[in-house]
């Protein structure tokens, strides 16, 4: 990594301060967690039957993961890349970086690698929160003991890391929408609409080679147990190098930069 | 020497109409270049072709004796700009608007209090870009462009929207970038007279097209050139002839005849010779083109 591409990321990491997309990042890692909580506090039989099953982080991380892989996780990251993009188009800033010294590769690739990093800050947010929701309700009530089990670190570790590689092909989509259209609606409706149609399509037999069913197909196939006839990581990853390399080459060819 | 020139420039949108017809610019290294125009002249269009914002179409533009498709970095690397409206992340104080392009410009950070202090913003604090006036906005876009010491300044109607004292801060402040560090500056404006205490250099495009360029001397010569003496007689023959004996030449149109204005002395002595002659004098008066007229005659040729 050149001195002039790191610049450029600390630059673009500097932008997104007291930004919407970085409250979103906070908001989004700790939002299910927070709900799950409440649960756990009002209904601690819940929580109680954890502690009995003797599986109980790989359980409590289940129960976020559950809501987070469906729903919460395609489109957050619809609506945070948008927003991060949207940053240039609203202050008019586009024509500012492009008159920078700084090569159109660096502003892509940074800019792509600051998502990446939030996505990764929402990761470790979320499993904050996921260990937060299952230690605060024995605080609350003396029939829940604390959680002092060992964590199977590696099993928990390994599958964010799965979640991590299969969200990035939706990364790479909805910054190449964004980056095209000025209209903050378009790349928003856009991606609402594939994370939809997404949803739709988990029982489709082919819903493999559709990016936005990755984390909760990964979900699935955890919970059954079953071994997929693909492999969605190596699909995620080959989606994400492809959508990546074409937003960009999009991007380049854009007559009018700001 | 220029510190930028075009050759040949060519521009047309989508639809297929010419934005830019033939443009070679010339601006000296050094000066203050007025680039002037009515309001969809092509001057915008212009300028963001020499940033690079846009893809040139036809023609080759030089800055630094630098070809700019083939040394973009290198060449924006030694230009601040500032394209019509300020650029600025609103949700950011000035100080973190100036540091996030410190980091992209790789410049040294004690420039971002230095800059602040030439635009007299250093006190803003921990107030907003968004909720500065667009006076405070201008000046910070002017910092952010001064930033990493740039050789040449590209202002795009830096004092639209400023009042009259706002204007006259710009205005000092860039003739003092200009004399003490030897900036140039291509400043783009719809009005003459707002730049017209400042350039040292004029290109004037209408329609796409270069209608004028060189100095502020030179169009001021050409106002010269283009104001007279016009003069109203009961005979135009013999006041020619008396003319002509006082070697002066004149044109003769709708009865009257119009000369390059002489000295007042001239003038006393034109008016006696021909009541001297005889000759009725009806009209003797300086019709006089201030810069304002010769700029609007020559946009809307």
């Amino acid at each position: 990594m050149n001195n002039a591409f790191i610049n450029t990321y600390t630059g673009e990491w500097l932008k997104k301060r007291r930004s919407f997309s970085s409250w979103l990042v906070i908001i989004g890692g700790f939002f299910i967690p927070l709900v799950n909580l409440l649960i756990f506090i009002f209904y601690p039989n819940q929580l109680i039957s954890m502690h009995k099953s003797g599986e109980f982080w790989n359980q409590v991380s289940d129960a976020s993961w559950k809501s987070m892989a469906f729903m919460l996780l395609p489109m957050g990251i619809v609506l945070a890349v948008s927003l991060i993009t949207q940053l240039e188009y609203k202050n008019n800033t586009w024509k500012q970086l492009h008159a920078a010294p700084v090569s159109f590769a660096n502003i892509y690739f940074s800019k792509l690698l600051v998502i990446i990093t939030m996505l990764a800050q929402l990761f470790v947010l979320f499993n904050v929160g996921i260990y937060i929701s299952a230690v605060i309700p024995s605080f609350f009530n003396s029939q829940i003991p604390f959680p002092n089990y060992a964590m199977d670190a590696g099993f928990l570790l390994m599958e964010n890391a799965k979640y991590f590689l299969l969200c990035l092909p939706i990364v790479a989509i909805q910054y190449m929408i964004s980056l095209q259209f000025k209209n903050f609606l378009i790349p928003i409706g856009a991606g609402l609409a594939l994370a939809v149609g997404g949803l739709m399509a988990f029982s489709w037999e082919y819903a493999y080679t559709i990016p936005y069913t990755y984390t909760g197909l990964h979900y699935l196939q955890e919970k059954s147990k079953i071994v997929p006839a693909q492999n969605i990581l190596v699909w995620s990853a080959a989606y994400f190098a492809l959508f990546s390399l074409f937003g960009f080459w999009l991007y380049i060819r854009k007559k009018e930069k700001g | 020497m220029y510190c930028v020139e075009t050759h040949q420039l060519n521009y047309s949108f989508r639809s297929g109409d010419l934005v830019l017809n033939n443009i070679n610019l010339q601006v000296p290294k050094g000066s203050i270049y007025g680039f002037l125009g009515p309001n969809g002249a092509g001057k915008t269009t212009t300028l963001r072709l020499l940033l690079g914002l846009l893809k040139n179409q036809q023609g080759d533009i030089r800055i630094f004796d630098k070809q700019l498709q083939k040394n973009r970095i290198a060449v924006l690397r030694n230009i601040g700009s500032l394209i019509e409206s300020p650029s600025l992340y609103g949700h950011l104080t000035a100080i973190e608007n100036l540091r996030l392009l410190q980091k992209i410009y790789q410049c040294p950070v004690k420039r971002i209090n230095e800059v602040l202090q030439i635009v007299g913003l250093s006190a803003t604090g921990i107030k907003k870009a968004s909720s500065f006036s667009l006076g405070m906005k201008q000046r910070l876009s002017i910092a952010i462009a001064l930033l990493h010491e740039p050789d040449l300044l590209i202002l795009d109607e830096p004092t639209n929207g400023l009042d009259p004292n706002g204007i006259i801060e710009i205005r000092d402040l860039l003739k003092k970038l200009n004399t003490q560090q030897g900036i140039s500056i291509i400043i783009s404006s719809h009005l003459l007279s707002e730049v017209e205490k400042l350039v040292t250099h004029v290109g004037i495009i209408s329609k796409g097209s270069m209608v004028f360029q060189g100095t502020l001397k030179n169009l001021k010569d050409k106002q010269k050139q283009t104001s007279g003496l016009i003069l109203e007689t009961n005979n135009i023959e013999r006041t020619v002839r008396v003319l002509r004996s006082m070697k002066l030449d004149g044109s003769i149109d709708a009865g009257r005849i119009m000369l390059p204005i002489p000295s007042k002395e001239t003038i006393a002595g034109i008016n006696s010779r021909l009541v001297h002659e005889g000759i009725d004098v009806y009209e003797m008066s300086v019709v006089k083109k201030d810069l304002e007229t010769i700029f609007m005659e020559l946009i809307n040729q």
